[in-house]
């Protein structure tokens, strides 16, 4: 068996894709590297500015969480420029996010170039170009029939092709990666710590987990099919079906999987609502005044007070199951496209880099502990919580023949020394958590290379060598 | 002679399995996106017509953009870009926001992530697969089975065999290009939501030749390819690497590389132009608005603060326009170099060729916000006509929204660079086969 896997390996080694294979690594990886380096000095110029401004003037009005920038876009970038870059908190616990985007909206959006993009795309299409002729190849050639005449178990020298497939595959990977580690520690060395290595290791783990489907594949198609131009055209077929067509078309088909109304219907109901939860219980006060069941002016501002705040608490509601059925959407989109091997992988890339979805609502998780430490410093220093608001309204009641002037209340300045401004502090990634974000996306991985290890099995046993 | 050459051809290729797989995957993966594209237009237009009866504002204006009916073919930028523009004399923004206004909208974050698959997609990355496949042995097949040799000692210039071959492929690849388009206008006319009417029928034939003259790229390389080399596994395999590096690592390279040299300013630089620009102005600015505050407090009306007032905040609102504007331009231009960078890239060529053509890609946006800029100009002038002349401004009715779009011949000949790149890379590949193959020995 070892020494077909050396021969093997020898004649990959020595074949035109792995020559390639080597070049385009080495090019993309250092590419890699040498963005995240860019974009990591960007946001972090952004992060220690916003972060500085906050610390230097801390308001009772409204604050601003920042996400802290993390270097292990690197593996997995998650889609990073569509995440805010933080959140404004204001009183009451109301979280915002801040506008998010990309620098460049007029850009073609295209996928980072990120190790999980490289692995996922150019590694995977290596596998299969290295694959395709493994039986096929020997079979064209009439070589199969005089291996398997030795003592030499089909299953073994089906083995032995995919261990050379992945070994040959890791010499480029493992180049790669190095030069694009390389580049980074060299340039943002304090990016890089003792807690990152498992990350890189596991993800390193993860990507021959992944290539191992591909590997699997290869060996069955080509154990199936006798031409090795027929393998390959399937094989690329495919690959076009799991790599680009499942992931991309599940956004679209969740739209119709999971219904939204749509941001036009969720737009056009807020000013009914308005009119109705605002408005309305505006008028209810007015009318309690005219029958004199309000007689005092402080009286009315309480009423108004409460009137605003739960009327504009209904309108946020309104606001957030849109955005919550938003949520809902893009997440059957995500478990839609985990059909696709190349989805799952992202995801768990995801999770292990700590990017993605998982990484904002562990900061939202986070934002909450903190939004009850600035309530309680808001309330000591001003004496009341009033929540911030997209909308400031104003209207006129008459008592006893004078206008008296209403606004809607929002949150008030304390004036005196906010040197105790409590700090926000995000909490460290876990690798732990993490992991378990994974088991998802890594039991349907193992499912898949049982499935395709089977298929491969299965049809070197029932191959006609002749 | 010829004749016969292209036929046989033409029946090895239609008994060949790649060319029914590759059919197929075309046929399902065009009627399934155009299906589902039909379905997201469909939405995106009925929202667009109820937002235009019913989404109004009390202040300002709400401008809306329409979507594309072609986007059910080419999404491009369709689906991405916001929807409505909200524009006051104390606003105009730079970019669409969604339907929920610029700061609630997140239209854009849900969408990210996922790309569109759709008729342009299956070109630029199915059909361009089945092309090579189908000609990656063309020559080299012939020359490894030794009929190649027995064709050529037959009275038969090697000029016209290769022509033959070259007409026999080209007739199966059209023949599938006009299929797949076949049955994504089939689902088109089919669809109750869709009318097609002439303009768009000619943007669609525009769409079949550009697809056409982007095939015959992959077509003539794949014959280059299959002459220069004799064994057709190889030759395979190197276009199998050069389709990987054009289609799917060299685009997204030119986007970074884009990104990386051509520098945009941060929103501090641009907050800190702003600045700077309004800086003569600002004294007179506060003064007006500090007026105009003061009457709204002492509750006794009068025009002529309030008349200021909106003149002094236009201004500004002109003013900061002027940079936002100059950004708006920065940003098309960087575009443009990854465009421009990515020109080596076919895929890239046809991707700004059939955008244009279906109307979904920058430039519409560009000349959309165009039209938001002169809308706003009409709509500042009717709100002064409120201090001045309130008969006048009673009577004023504000025109229909409208911006320049480019018609067929227009985007043709705005795009003529790329479609004769696109038709001079094929016909460079085809005399590259042709002086190769008179060369070939064929021993």
């Amino acid at each position: 068996m070892i020494t077909i896997i050396k021969r093997e390996i020898l004649e990959h080694l020595q074949s035109l894709q792995f020559v390639i294979l080597i070049v385009l690594s080495i090019l993309l990886f250092s590419t890699n590297g040498w963005v995240t380096v860019k974009k990591h000095h960007e946001r972090m110029t952004r992060y220690s500015d916003a972060v500085t401004q906050v610390a230097r003037e801390p308001s009772t009005v409204q604050t601003s969480l920042f996400m802290h920038p993390n270097p292990l876009v690197l593996l997995a970038d998650g889609g990073s420029e569509y995440q805010p870059p933080g959140y404004t908190l204001g009183p009451k616990g109301k979280l915002n996010t801040m506008p998010a985007g990309p620098e460049n909206f007029k850009m073609p959006a295209g996928p980072e170039l990120d190790w999980a993009f490289i692995i996922k795309v150019v590694f995977s299409l290596y596998v299969l170009l290295l694959a395709f002729r493994g039986i096929s190849g020997e079979k064209e050639a009439g070589t199969l029939r005089l291996v398997l005449s030795y003592a030499l178990q089909r299953s073994k020298l089906l083995m032995s092709k995919y261990i050379s497939i992945l070994l040959t595959v890791a010499i480029p990977l493992v180049l790669g990666a190095l030069v694009s580690l390389c580049i980074v520690s060299i340039f943002i060395p304090e990016a890089f710590s003792l807690s990152i290595v498992p990350r890189i290791g596991l993800m390193i783990l993860l990507a021959f987990f992944y290539l191992s489907i591909f590997a699997f594949l290869g060996l069955f198609v080509s154990s199936t099919v006798s031409r090795s131009s027929v393998v390959l055209l399937i094989l690329l077929a495919a690959w076009i079906l799991l790599v680009v067509v499942v992931p991309n078309v599940s956004g679209i088909l969740s739209n119709k999987l999971a219904h939204v109304p749509s941001e036009y219907q969720t737009a056009a109901r807020v000013s009914p609502i308005l009119q109705e939860q605002v408005w309305g219980r505006i008028d209810k006060v007015k009318e309690r005044v005219k029958r004199g069941e309000l007689t005092t002016e402080e009286a009315i501002k309480k009423e108004t007070d409460q009137a605003f705040e739960e009327g504009q608490e209904v309108v946020r509601n309104h606001y957030a199951v849109y955005e919550n059925a938003m949520k809902r959407r893009a997440d059957v989109a995500r478990n839609l496209s985990r059909l696709s091997p190349t989805a799952l992988f992202q995801y768990a890339s995801e999770s292990l880099a700590d990017t993605g979805p998982g990484c904002e609502g562990r900061f939202l998780e986070d934002a909450k502990t903190y939004s009850a430490t600035y309530d309680s410093y808001v309330l000591q220093k001003v004496g009341r919580l009033v929540g911030t608001s997209y909308w400031s309204f104003s209207t006129d009641i008459r008592l006893d023949g004078k206008n008296i002037f209403i606004t809607s209340p929002s949150p008030q300045e304390y004036q005196g020394d906010k040197s105790d401004f409590p700090r926000f502090a995000e909490s460290a990634p876990d690798l732990a958590r993490n992991m378990q974000e994974t088991f998802l996306d890594l039991a349907g991985l193992s499912l898949w290379n049982l499935i395709s290890a089977a298929m491969a099995f299965w049809a070197i046993w029932r191959c006609d060598v002749r | 002679m010829l004749k016969a050459i292209v036929q046989r051809e033409i029946l090895e290729y239609l008994k060949s399995s790649k060319f029914l797989i590759g059919l197929c995957l075309t046929v399902v993966l065009v009627g399934m996106s155009t299906f589902v594209n039909i379905g997201d237009y469909q939405q995106r237009r009925q929202d667009y017509l109820d937002a235009t009866q019913n989404l109004t504002e009390d202040f300002g204006v709400k401008i809306f953009r329409k979507p594309q009916i072609l986007s059910t073919l080419v999404q491009g930028r369709d689906r991405e870009l916001g929807s409505q523009v909200d524009i006051s004399y104390l606003r105009l923004p730079m970019q669409t926001s969604g339907y929920m206004g610029e700061f609630a909208s997140q239209h854009h974050r849900y969408v990210s992530g996922f790309t569109s698959v759709d008729f342009a997609f299956v070109v630029r990355v199915v059909l361009s697969l089945m092309v090579i496949f189908l000609a990656y042995n063309s020559i080299s097949e012939e020359m490894a089975q030794g009929t190649l040799r027995l064709v050529l000692a037959n009275a038969l210039p090697r000029g016209q065999l290769l022509f033959g071959k070259f007409i026999g492929g080209l007739f199966i690849i059209l023949g599938c290009l006009t299929i797949a388009i076949l049955v994504a206008v089939l689902v088109m006319v089919l669809h109750p939501a869709i009318l097609l009417d002439r303009e768009t029928s000619l943007r669609i034939l525009g769409m079949w030749v550009i697809s056409a003259l982007y095939l015959g790229v992959f077509f003539t390389l794949s014959l280059l390819v299959s002459t220069i080399f004799n064994r057709p596994s190889i030759g395979l395999l190197v276009l199998l690497q050069v389709w990987i590096v054009v289609i799917v690592i060299y685009p997204n390279v030119s986007v970074i590389l884009s990104r990386h040299l051509m520098v945009l300013p941060s929103r501090e630089e641009l907050e800190d132009r702003k600045r700077a620009l309004f800086e003569p102005y600002e004294r007179q600015y506060k003064e007006t608005v500090e007026a105009f505050q003061k009457m709204v407090e002492s509750n006794e009306i009068d025009l002529e603060p309030s008349r200021k007032n909106l003149e002094v905040n236009a201004q500004r609102t002109e003013l900061y326009h002027r940079i936002d504007g100059e950004y708006s331009r920065q940003l098309t231009r960087q575009m443009l170099f990854a465009r421009n960078i990515g020109l080596l890239s076919p895929s890239v060529l046809y991707d700004s060729v059939i955008q244009r053509l279906t109307g979904t890609d920058i430039r519409e946006f560009d000349k959309f916000m165009e039209g938001v800029e002169r809308h706003w100009y009409k709509d500042t002038e009717r709100a002064k006509l409120m201090y001045t002349d309130y008969k006048a401004y009673q009577e004023y009715k504000m025109p229909e929204f409208t911006y320049t779009t480019q018609s067929v011949t227009e985007s043709i000949v705005s795009t003529l660079p790329q479609w004769i790149v696109l038709f001079l890379l094929s016909a460079v590949f085809f005399a590259g086969a042709h002086a190769v193959f008179m060369k070939k020995s064929i021993r």
